[in-house]
């Protein structure tokens, strides 16, 4: 024997997990299931055939007699008060958070509305929890980092001073104004000179890497002449190349003042060229060209050096990398400054790229925007 | 004879500063610390102040906060030496009073140009 219809209906009806209602024209109720029953702390007799607003906290109540109407005359499928609080009230007069499924139903003189309503209490206290969570870390985190650059401001502190007078002494007996040295004595400090001012580099260096890293680098735009900068940079390997006999050329093409980093453009530069004067036998060449194109200036830095062979190439701006074999005994460097120099171009929105070969010299090559 | 007042709360970096700076024949007074560059300032009125920045106590931001606020220390030539040199710090120093500045570690021909263009400008 089948089931009547209204049976199978009301087995629906009851086992949906939300409460379901149904109101006439006039806001009655005329339908309800047992969740609703559960969830308002109303009996069924209770609520049959009462205005639906007494399910309604008391000052939202008004309000909502005239949402209701409104949606008779434009009735759809939606959710009801879309982005707003929307809170039941229960018999005992207390309220709690729900969200409300509107379905229109009957005829045109017999207009019914379908509403479901689900108890979002856990759901909000369950998102408000993961949000102070997130918000916890996301403290946790800005500590951290703000720790982190306390952290390297000191060490950079404490590092410098010690090295200050390392550095300062050893200066002062190379200069001999308290009584000449003998020549070992002076080779010696010479020796603690040249290595402390390398401790120092590489102090700078990984200072640098970790302001990159922890994205603490900030660039301090300026508008400059291009050739100045080369020229200024030239000059800090002049020394070591006039040394090596080494013919510098220079082609710079660059009409315009540009926008960048003043300083962190210099250290690219330098780094370039000091890697070229140092890893170019005497007597080589070396050539700074520089152009602009459309929105970008294009520097790049030749030498007749002993090159790098393919197998390198890719990894050379990695942290540490120097270059083995290859390099015979040149190895004075950090190992950190092509990495950095990657970084510094990468912040001001340009590009790196490296033409080599081994034995015939190696042709480093940046862009950055003519206003990054 | 041209008196300088160094102040750094380590011994040999005063002695370094010191060597130098009477190397090159200026008159050099030291302190040990922020209330003594004050102290020293007031009462030997060199024509250079050179402060290192951290030290315990009164830091050298505090010691020319309170110089420039006397009307005799009003245009002294105050160089901070510091090894503070993370970026921002130089603008921070400039802007709080001091004239010029130099990092540690020094490098003995910087520091030597930086104390001539500051005495220099010194009015007499």
């Amino acid at each position: 024997m089948l089931e009547p219809m209204e049976d199978r209906f009301r087995e629906l009806l009851e086992a949906a997990p939300d409460a379901i209602i149904q109101v006439d024209a006039e806001g009655r109720i005329l339908l309800l299931n047992r969740v609703t029953e559960e969830l308002f702390g109303y009996t069924r007799d209770e609520l049959l055939g009462q205005p639906v607003e007494m399910l309604v906290p008391t000052a939202q109540r008004a309000g909502h007699v005239a949402h209701r109407s409104a949606y008779a005359h434009r009735p759809s499928t939606r959710p009801m008060g879309a982005k707003m609080r929307l809170d039941g009230m229960r018999k005992d007069g207390s309220c709690f958070p729900v969200e409300i499924s509107l379905s229109p139903g009957g005829a045109n003189n017999d207009f019914r509305v379908m509403a479901i309503i689900r108890d979002v209490t856990e759901r909000n206290a369950m998102q408000q929890e993961y949000t102070r969570q997130l918000e916890e870390r996301n403290q946790a985190i800005e500590r951290a980092n703000r720790l982190k650059s306390e952290f390297l401001a000191s060490m950079s502190h404490e590092l410098r001073t010690p090295l200050h007078t390392i550095i300062g002494f050893s200066e002062l007996l190379s200069e001999e104004l308290q009584g000449p040295l003998n020549e070992k004595q002076k080779r010696f400090v010479g020796h603690i000179h040249k290595d402390s001012l390398h401790l120092l580099e590489l102090i700078n260096d990984i200072l640098d890497l970790s302001k990159i890293e922890s994205g603490h680098l900030t660039l301090r735009r300026e508008a400059f002449d291009f050739a100045t900068v080369v020229k200024e940079s030239l000059s800090t390997v002049r020394g070591l190349a006039d040394a090596k006999q080494h013919v510098i050329e220079t082609k710079i093409d660059v009409p315009n003042a540009i926008v960048a980093d003043r300083l962190r453009l210099k250290q690219i530069l330098v780094n370039f060229l000091s890697n070229a004067v140092k890893f170019t036998p005497d007597q080589g060449s070396i050539r700074v060209e520089a152009c602009t194109r459309t929105g970008i200036v294009e520097v790049s830095v030749s030498d007749t050096g002993i090159g790098i062979p393919p197998a390198e190439q890719a990894l050379i701006f990695d942290k540490f990398h120097q270059v083995g074999a290859t390099t015979k005994g040149v190895r004075e460097g950090t190992g950190l400054g092509l990495a950095i120099t990657r970084h510094l171009v990468e912040a001001h929105g340009g590009a790196i790229t490296l033409e080599s070969t081994p034995g015939k010299g190696s042709r480093f090559t940046f862009t950055i925007p003519l206003k990054s | 004879m041209k008196r300088i007042l160094i102040a750094d709360d380590k011994s040999t970096g005063r002695e370094l500063v010191r060597t130098i700076l009477e190397n090159d024949g200026y008159e050099v007074h030291e302190a040990v610390d922020g209330p003594h560059a004050v102290e020293q300032a007031r009462s030997l009125r060199p024509h250079l102040v050179i402060l290192d920045l951290h030290m315990p106590g009164m830091d050298g931001f505090s010691v020319v906060a309170t110089l420039r606020q006397e009307p005799a220390f009003s245009s002294t030539p105050i160089l901070a030496l510091t090894a503070s040199a993370m970026m921002g710090d130089r603008e921070r120093a400039l802007g709080a009073g001091f004239t010029g500045y130099c990092t540690k570690p020094i490098r003995l021909a910087a520091l030597r140009a930086e104390i001539v263009r500051l005495l220099k400008e010194e009015p007499t």
